[in-house]
């Protein structure tokens, strides 16, 4: 009897963490469901793409070229004869390389420059929150264009050029996050015990700002997503043999009427996923934040 | 702080922005791997010619240098750069060397403000009643419609749009409206859709979330209580107070509006400064890119001056602050 009584209340201590709450309440959005379960999806293809894909991104069959879905092209193959099915699922991996690498860097160098801003203050305060205004003012999209022109067109000169211009909104978010912490108790008792300054940034300001921290990541993966096509469909992103989805939807308008099968899929496909991204998003962020 | 001196501190930190923006621009696409010849149709021809005529080559390219004064020390060139650009002297492109960046210009940015500005506005016009709408009737089946698609508008981009549009007018009901190109009023309809749909949803979504936050208000309760009818309640005091809050969210959605006339233009193949853009960058046409980085940008810049003005000129409890 008592057995059964401790284990009755560690499950219901268990059910009560923090995690355990915001994923019930994120169980409740089907939406966001459905996200989650497209993303992991997505997340599986990336990760495996390469081993299930029927054909290399390289191989092209000049003699199958244009042909429409069939049994052994089931989305049918492009001009040059590339089996859009192969590319579609090469494309999910470079798409998702870039886009959570981008994200990755953009967060870092906006979680340093917003930490330091906030717990700093004065001068240093001033000049990043101007940096990120002057990122505000401009379209980091244009921004992005020149950095790919400068890096070149490749995996890592693509991730690293959206990465460098998206940690605008990351640090302004941190920083409001850090001012509104530095006042607390919480931080004075610590300082007033004698704790440095990066101290009190990683053991008791960041633990608190995770929340709002991953919502936003989880808006600037589906973000980054659509910069990276973006370029593509000026021209500017990845150098075509690699697959990405910005190449093939761009390409596509120029067959549309004789082929119309080229644009089909990789537009579902993308659209869903950004949807779904977005969905997860919007879920997480029910979740961990109740009140707003 | 007095209006006329926040313009004059908005306008110098522009300069300024737009400077730095200008020379690390100039500066990145300089020092990039790739160059003007070896990248365009120019340089196939350009190509040949350096091993038929090493000579006639070497000319070729020390008078290409002259006319666009690349023989000149770098931190000249980039000064002379950003001052010209600042004042509106754009010289030529790469490409053109006879036509004036100017010339270019005056076809083709009337095309894309016509475009962008024209989905903005008209985002706002259907935006408008639809996020009164949801908030009238929050929680219905009508709201959660409205959420749900103002949320796919968000999440797919305009390029995707407009990719599912060409499939649609082009394959599925081919001949109803055209697909490509620009001169009549008719070119103008999938594009300005395309644009729209994203920025309908911005302005839906905040629109409701401004209402509802607008009637949740003690001044309204005790309008409520004296007597006021329902729609002039709404209207007098709900809609035009959210609307104030609602001229802040055009600036970010121009931003991303020109952002989507640059792939919009270069989807349905419009001959505006998108796609005279996108082409400068294909080929490292270093003026003519730059400058079009330029003037889209100072676009977006004036539309968020002119938001911040409008919007402490609507709202006296707001304070400009540059």
């Amino acid at each position: 009897m008592a057995v059964v009584m401790t284990n009755v209340a560690a499950t219901k201590r268990k059910k009560r963490s923090q995690w355990g709450l915001a994923f019930r309440r994120y169980r409740r959005n089907k939406l966001a469901v459905f996200g989650l379960i497209w993303v992991a999806l997505f997340l599986l293809i990336g990760v495996i793409g390469p081993y299930i894909a029927p054909y290399n991104y390289q191989t092209a069959n000049f003699l199958a070229a244009n042909s429409p879905p069939s049994l052994a092209h089931i989305f049918g193959t492009d001009n040059l004869g590339h089996d859009m099915f192969s590319e579609i699922i090469w494309s999910v991996q470079n798409a998702l390389e870039i886009a959570f690498g981008a994200t990755l860097v953009s967060f870092l160098i906006g979680i340093v420059l917003g930490m330091w801003a906030g717990l700093r203050g004065g001068l240093a305060d001033l000049i990043i929150m101007r940096l990120v205004d002057s990122m505000f003012a401009i379209p980091t999209y244009f921004l992005d264009l020149i950095l790919v022109v400068s890096f070149g067109r490749g995996m890592g000169p693509i991730l690293l050029a959206i990465g460098i211009t998206g940690w605008a909104s990351y640090a302004r978010l941190i920083r409001s996050q850090v001012l509104s912490m530095r006042n607390s108790d919480m931080v004075e008792a610590a300082r007033s015990l004698g704790a440095s300054q990066t101290q009190i940034a990683w053991r008791y300001v960041l633990p608190n700002v995770m929340n709002s921290m991953v919502v936003a990541l989880a808006f600037g993966i589906p973000g980054d997503l659509t910069v990276m096509a973006g370029l593509s469909v000026v021209g500017m992103g990845l150098r075509p043999p690699l697959p990405s989805f910005g190449n093939m939807l761009a390409q596509s308008g120029v067959n549309v009427l004789g082929y119309p099968w080229l644009m089909y899929f990789p537009a579902i496909v993308f659209a869903i996923t950004l949807l779904s991204f977005l969905f997860v998003a919007d879920g997480l962020q029910e979740a961990l934040n109740p009140k707003g | 702080m007095g209006i006329v001196r926040f313009i004059v501190k908005r306008l110098i930190s522009m300069i300024i922005t737009i400077s730095v923006v200008l020379a690390v621009s100039f500066l990145m696409m300089h020092y990039s791997p790739n160059s003007f010849f070896s990248s365009t149709t120019l340089a196939s021809g350009m190509g040949n010619l350096q091993f038929q005529d090493p000579k006639l080559y070497q000319q070729y390219i020390t008078m290409f240098e002259n006319r666009y004064g690349m023989n000149k020390p770098i931190y000249d060139q980039v000064l002379s750069y950003v001052w010209n650009s600042l004042t509106f002297n754009f010289g030529n492109s790469f490409e053109n060397p006879t036509m004036p960046i100017m010339t270019q210009l005056k076809e083709s940015l009337p095309i894309s403000i016509e475009l962008s500005l024209g989905s903005v506005i008209l985002a706002v016009i259907i935006g408008l009643p639809l996020g009164v709408l949801a908030a009238l009737y929050r929680n219905s089946w009508i709201d959660s419609l409205l959420t749900t698609f103002s949320m796919i508008g968000q999440a797919i981009p305009a390029f995707v749009f407009a990719v599912i549009l060409v499939l649609l007018f082009g394959v599925v009901w081919p001949g109803v409206v055209p697909i490509n190109g620009w001169g009549t009023f008719a070119d103008a309809i999938l594009p300005t859709i395309a644009l729209c749909v994203g920025n309908i949803g911005v302005v839906t979504r905040y629109m409701r979330g401004s209402l509802i936050e607008s009637m949740r208000q003690d001044y309204i309760r005790t309008a409520k209580a004296k007597g006021v009818p329902y729609w002039p309640l709404v209207w007098k005091h709900g809609i035009r107070n959210s609307l104030t809050a609602m001229v802040t969210v055009i600036g970010p959605t121009f931003a991303f509006t020109v952002v989507g006339t640059v792939w919009v233009e270069n989807i349905f193949s419009i001959p505006g400064l998108g796609t005279l853009m996108s082409g400068a960058f294909v080929n490292d046409d270093i003026p003519l890119a730059i400058t079009s980085v330029f003037i889209l940008s100072l676009m977006v810049m004036g539309v968020n001056l002119l938001v911040d003005l409008s919007y402490a000129l609507m709202d006296p409890r707001v304070k400009l602050e540059a």
